[in-house]
């Protein structure tokens, strides 16, 4: 009698194991996701391939800027966020190709393919000691705006590689849900 | 002797019970998949949800003139399709090519464009609804159809795929068909909810 109430606990104990094995078995997708490099904004942030400071966050209804020789006039639904970031090679020549805005509820913004032929548009090529710089151009939901993580990485998609989060801090909103000292028209020139 | 017979009858008797009913469940089992469900029919103007995106079928119409920055040379006639399509997913994407497919009498594959600034085919913001218009090529001398039945494809959320294990959208299936009143060139009006 004791030896079969002991077989059946010991029977117990290994499926319990095992479904214990089973449910915290990481995710594919996180044991080859990007390692994150925190930061905050104005810090310089010392990834793997490259180094990112960024500068200022703006944001604007519509954008503007010249296409094909054409004046272009880019209005959203949302709206846009501007930012402008220092870049640097580590040491060696690299890449920076890819940019999200996440916003506070986890929506990830890739940088607009609208505006993707301006000036300062990823991906951006960097050799070590030259300084670059880079614009991105988000296009975002208002409610999206404060307590968002920008996230910058040297590839598209970059398994088991860095990637810069830089917390872009909170940022005031008016009563109509756009953020505060939004401007009507950003002009995408070609300094910036 | 006989007791070897009747328990070998025993053991015949219990194992094709299982063998039937196994039989039985697995036939069961088929015919529900084989059943034909009936085609849902949507309707113009109304939001329906394909997993990844709310789409809202708005207006058909013919075009002899290029449309949106589309080229079309003299002759040719293109059937454009809009809709507002709102991205659910918590990042962009333009997974939306075979979102809406034409059932026939169309060229196989359309141009996506963005109505607000006729971008082609740019991914689609989380949360943000956008008019999106399809154009597809009609065959040279091909009479327009009067109604365009396009069929509305969904995909279901995985959260890790039997390939690589990683989330995404797939297993994409006809959610219903939608028939759009065709009219004739850009200022035809909108389908009312």
């Amino acid at each position: 009698m004791m030896r079969r109430v002991a077989n059946i606990a010991v029977l117990l104990v290994a499926a319990f194991l095992c479904y214990g094995m089973q449910t915290t078995t990481p995710h594919y997708a996180d044991l080859t996701a990007p390692i994150p490099v925190y930061g905050k904004i104005q810090d310089t942030i010392l990834t793997r391939t490259f180094d990112i400071a960024v500068d200022k966050v703006v944001f604007a209804r519509t954008l503007k800027f010249d296409q094909f020789g054409k004046q272009n006039l880019l209005t959203s639904g949302g709206v846009w966020a501007i930012v402008t970031a220092r870049l640097d090679a580590a040491d060696r020549s690299a890449m920076v190709a890819a940019a999200t805005w996440q916003g506070p509820d986890r929506l990830n913004y890739r940088t607009s393919e609208r505006a993707s032929s301006a000036a300062g548009a990823l991906p951006i090529a960097l050799d070590p000691g030259v300084p670059g710089r880079t614009r991105l151009v988000f296009e975002i939901l208002p409610s999206q705006v404060s307590g968002a993580t920008l996230l910058v990485s040297g590839k598209l998609a970059g398994p088991l590689d860095s990637e810069a989060r830089i917390a872009l801090g909170s940022v005031a909103t008016q009563p109509n849900g756009l953020p505060e000292g939004v401007t009507e028209t950003y002009e995408l020139g070609d300094t910036f | 002797m006989f007791g070897g017979v009747r328990s070998k009858l025993k053991a015949w008797i219990v194992g094709g019970i299982g063998t039937i009913a196994a039989l039985a469940v697995g036939g069961a089992l088929g015919a529900f998949d084989a059943i034909q469900k009936p085609a849902v029919v949507l309707e113009p103007g109304q939001p329906v949800e394909t997993g990844p995106w709310v789409v809202r079928p708005l207006r058909a119409y013919t075009v002899d003139k290029g449309v949106y920055g589309l080229p079309l040379k003299a002759g040719e006639k293109a059937l454009v399709f809009e809709a507002e399509m709102t991205n659910r997913t918590a990042i962009s994407s333009k997974n939306y090519f075979t979102t809406f497919q034409s059932t026939g009498g169309t060229d196989e594959k359309p141009f996506v464009v963005l109505v607000r600034d006729s971008t082609m085919s740019p991914a689609l913001q989380p949360g943000l609804p956008e008019r999106m218009a399809y154009v597809w090529g009609l065959p040279a001398g091909a009479a327009p159809p009067d109604r365009f039945v396009l069929a509305v494809n969904g995909e279901i959320y995985k959260q890790r795929d039997n390939l690589y294990g990683a989330p995404g959208w797939y297993n994409e299936h006809v959610i219903g068909t939608v028939a759009m009143a065709v009219g004739t060139g850009p200022d035809t009006p909108d389908a009312k909810p």
